[in-house]
């Protein structure tokens, strides 16, 4: 943080070197005039300020880098980029030298080649040789670079003398596994720490040879993202702790996936060997997590092998629950369901799919009950779920780091879905964004203006009399983001009501049409396809109504339901992956499979429909959630019409077409709309402070049934608690 | 004469119904034992099975077993105890009873038959830790 606040204290103006990727890049009046260099002879044309590594990427020429990272700022200092210049007696750092008009960069010459493998000689020098048994062997830059450009023979005698430099190795927490000797020095994990992560833990302490990587004093990575220099890192100084000495790149199978654990929907890779889940990467998407992935959703993923529901299970008469086969599990449920006829009633977990949730729908509603409710609470009154635009991040997540001004309501972005909160400190780095909290103060990792905790200050900025109402009211680009802990609040529509008449305010004075003022952030991932099939949100309709004889949860775990709110003769249905809250009060247990499982369809808050692909097949007897609820429905004797995944989405489509448009995010509208609809709804703003749940750190790693039983999150919980009584 | 004409064998045929006790029971035992034979019974072991002896037949046919009538169709060579054995596949001739040399001590396991198939067969358990661990429901 202290390095860029410097340099913007000092510039006052935007960053250049971090590509802001922005939708109003086109606007910009006049366009400065392109310049031509020629790289191995080839023109191309180049803006000014592009530098010798950006101009020879784009004619396809990739030089070799360390320190290099096209999100993070230049640092230029492992020289491995060096290239010849004509007419220039040195040769050049590529990744920091601004090209100049009719240079002539040579990216194979003999120079070239020679300073590489100067720098290789170096670089080895001081690099142990233990790709063997190194973490990193196999995908390790430094292993990759020594074989294309580094010289074929070593002149290194030294060993025999004082021997090669050795680091002590740091604890910086249950995640990441540092290894220090085999650092190079590139710094990534530092400019991570602190332009991203925002976090200045790490720096460097002194020189030459004796520079060393590390925290100054023992202390914890307190990141909520740091996971990612495990990426960044060309070598394997650092390394996931978890995976350690667990398999080689080349023997792991890799299946794109998406992350269930927030609701951002993280493009994740899932590696797997026999069976099992070996860990969590992330995939590139510009438009939802670059290429970052929150420690959560990275490391939670040993809990996929722990306290799984492996085999259906039935109450005996002696109250215990009994593993029996399917059959009978099914037949018990069908026995259940056939005697209570419409009184049955449905509850929708976090983490369910949009396929499991469309057939379980279709069954009750054959069988004449409407009490399908997600576990989380949202507004039910005014427009309820009835327009997405009130139910949306409608605004996008990429377009966020553009806003001017953002206003957070009732949220913690930080906790709640860390790669959104990495873009709004992106604005607030690069784009002098301006953000202000209504809500609990908490540690975002960025500065902004806090409001206090009164809800009602929404109705005082609408009106103007509030101090901030006029700096509002000049933004360009304002955002006001509502969490998902204040429109689960007894007053949520009336909130929600005041935050889309001010939004609807503010969306008069902007300029460009895309832009969406009102946004909403969920905290689970299945919430959003729940929303827009049809499900009502909270559980109240459940308590609310009158003997219900069975209750189907499908994979609420969260315990918002109680067996206390239940007529004592109802009988419990808990369908899900793991033993938690909703397998303890049920009578009958029919287990899923988590999102590594399935080929399943999430929807994350933005809207955008993105699917899981199976990377291991469920453990024991568990099946895919939806086949377990068409089997039911044959037993029930009301037969879904669907037998494969393909009619299951065919199904999807006809009653949310944007539901099967994977990587689109449809666009809501009809916010004026939903504003008329909303104000009719009675019900006033109390004035009990806004709180969130998640507020410190500890707070994020433990949020669901998955997190819950993985005993690396649990870790990492006991690492920030102890952290917190050190006096660092 | 009897002898060409194949009498003897009639005779002999009747004798074996006889010693069965009628033609039903010389059926069942067909059906049990896939055959019909008679010979000396030599001895009885503690569980009920019956050991045959006649040196009409060949050797290796000429002694067997007719398994105690509890088994039913679930009889099987297991079930022929450890001292048995030896006289029955020829290890020795001389009858467990007579044989001297068995010694027989009180801490001398009883015998059991294999009960593969059964839920109580024996099934090897693996030593290795399980790669899911499932979720084990509270008492309550």
């Amino acid at each position: 943080m202290l390095r860029l606040g410097i340099s913007k204290v000092l510039s006052g103006a935007k960053i250049q070197h971090v590509a802001v990727v922005s939708r109003a890049a086109s606007d910009i009046a006049k366009k400065p005039e392109k310049i031509e260099v020629f790289i191995d002879d080839k023109s191309v044309m180049v803006e000014p300020g592009t530098t010798v590594l950006q101009a020879a990427a784009q004619i396809g020429v990739e030089i070799p880098r360390f320190c290099y990272h096209e999100r993070l700022a230049v640092a230029g200092n492992c020289r491995m980029c060096l290239v010849e210049v004509e007419k220039s007696p040195k040769p050049v750092a590529a990744c920091a030298m601004p090209v100049m008009k009719g240079w002539r960069i040579k990216t194979d010459s003999e120079m070239t080649k020679r300073a590489r493998e100067g720098v290789m000689e170096f670089l080895l020098v001081n690099h142990p040789l233990d790709c063997p048994i190194c973490d990193q062997g196999g995908e390790c830059d430094l292993q990759d670079q020594s074989m294309a450009f580094g010289s074929d023979r070593s002149r290194f005698t030294d060993i025999d003398f004082s021997g090669k430099r050795a680091v002590e190795d740091k604890d910086i927490g249950p995640l990441i596994k540092t290894i220090m000797t085999r650092c190079i020095h590139c710094t990534r994990c530092i400019r991570f720490a602190s332009e991203v992560a925002g976090v200045d833990d790490l720096g460097t302490t002194g020189r030459g040879s004796d520079m060393q990587i590390g925290t100054y004093v023992e202390k914890f990575f307190m990141s909520e993202m740091s996971g990612n220099v495990i990426d960044l890192c060309p070598v394997g100084a650092l390394t996931s702790k978890p995976y350690s000495f667990t398999a080689r790149p080349w023997e792991i199978r890799k299946v794109d996936s998406i992350d269930v654990l927030d609701a951002v929907g993280s493009n994740i890779v899932v590696s797997t060997r026999t069976g099992e889940v070996l860990r969590i990467l992330p995939r590139t998407n510009e438009e939802i997590n670059e290429e970052w992935l929150s420690d959560k959703s990275r490391f939670a993923y040993d809990a996929l092998k722990r306290q799984r529901l492996v085999t259906p299970m039935v109450k005996g008469c002696d109250g215990q629950l009994k593993p029996v086969d399917w059959e009978a599990a099914l037949l018990t449920v069908a026995k259940a369901m056939n005697q209570a006829g419409n009184k049955i009633g449905a509850i929708a977990g976090g983490l369910t799919d949009a396929e499991a949730l469309v057939s379980l729908k279709d069954l009750l509603n054959r069988l004449g009950s409407e009490n399908l409710c997600t576990e989380h609470t949202f507004p039910m009154d005014g427009c309820a779920t009835d327009l997405r635009s009130t139910y949306l991040l409608n605004n996008k997540i990429a377009p966020v780091e553009e806003a001017d001004f953002i206003l957070l309501v009732g949220a913690n972005p930080r906790l709640e879905a860390p790669l959104l909160n990495s873009r709004i400190r992106k604005g607030y780095i690069h784009n002098e964004t301006d953000i202000a909290v209504l809500g609990p103060k908490t540690d975002m990792r960025y500065d902004y203006e806090h409001l206090g905790e009164d809800p009602s200050a929404l109705n005082q900025i609408a009106s103007g009399s509030h101090p901030l109402a006029a700096k509002l009211k000049k933004a360009k680009k304002p955002l006001i983001i509502v969490g998902a802990d204040a429109m689960a609040r007894a007053d949520g529509g009336a909130i929600r009501t005041a935050a889309m008449k001010l939004s609807q305010e503010l969306q008069s004075n902007i300029v460009d049409g895309e832009w969406k003022v009102l946004n909403i952030l969920h905290k689970v991932a299945g919430q959003v396809a729940a929303l827009d099939l049809g499900y009502s949100a909270g559980v109240e309709k459940i308590r609310n109504a009158d003997g219900i004889k069975v209750l189907f949860l499908l994979g609420a775990d969260e315990g918002t339901i109680s067996r206390d709110d239940l007529p004592k003769d109802c009988f419990v249905v808990y369908q899900g992956h793991h033993g938690d809250h909703g397998a303890s009060i049920a009578d009958a247990i029919l287990p899923g499979a988590a999102y590594t499982e399935k080929q399943a369809t999430y929807v994350n808050t933005e809207g955008r429909a993105q699917q899981t692909l199976v990377a291991v097949t469920p453990p024991g007897q568990a099946k895919e959630d939806w086949k377990i609820i068409r089997a039911l429905s044959e037993i029930l004797g009301s037969k879904l019409p669907y037998d494969n995944l393909d009619q299951v989405r065919y199904r999807l489509e006809e009653v949310a077409p944007h539901l099967t448009r994977y990587g689109a995010a449809e666009n809501a509208n009809y916010f004026k709309q939903a504003l008329a609809i909303s104000t009719m709804a009675k019900g006033n703003i109390s004035n009990s402070p806004l709180d969130v749940k998640q507020k410190k750190l500890e707070d994020f790693f433990m949020t669901d049934a998955i997190s819950r039983a993985s005993p690396t999150m649990a870790k990492c919980v006991a690492a920030v608690k102890k952290h917190m009584e050190s006096k660092y | 004469m009897a002898k060409f004409l194949g009498l003897d064998k009639l005779g002999l045929l009747i004798k074996t119904i006889q010693h069965y006790g009628g033609i039903r029971a010389s059926l069942y035992k067909l059906y049990r034992m896939d055959e019909v034979k008679i010979g000396k019974l030599v001895g009885t072991d503690k569980y009920g099975n019956k050991y045959f002896e006649n040196p009409r037949f060949f050797y290796s046919r000429n002694r067997w077993v007719e398994y105690a009538p509890k088994y039913g169709m679930d009889y099987d060579g297991s079930q022929v105890p450890a001292e048995w054995y030896g006289w029955l596949h020829y290890k020795t001739d001389l009858l467990p009873m007579n044989d001297p040399s068995r010694p027989k001590y009180k801490w001398m396991a009883d015998h059991t038959e294999n009960r593969s198939g059964f839920p109580e067969q024996y099934t090897p358990y693996s030593t290795t830790t399980p790669k899911i661990e499932a979720w084990k429901p509270t008492k309550q």
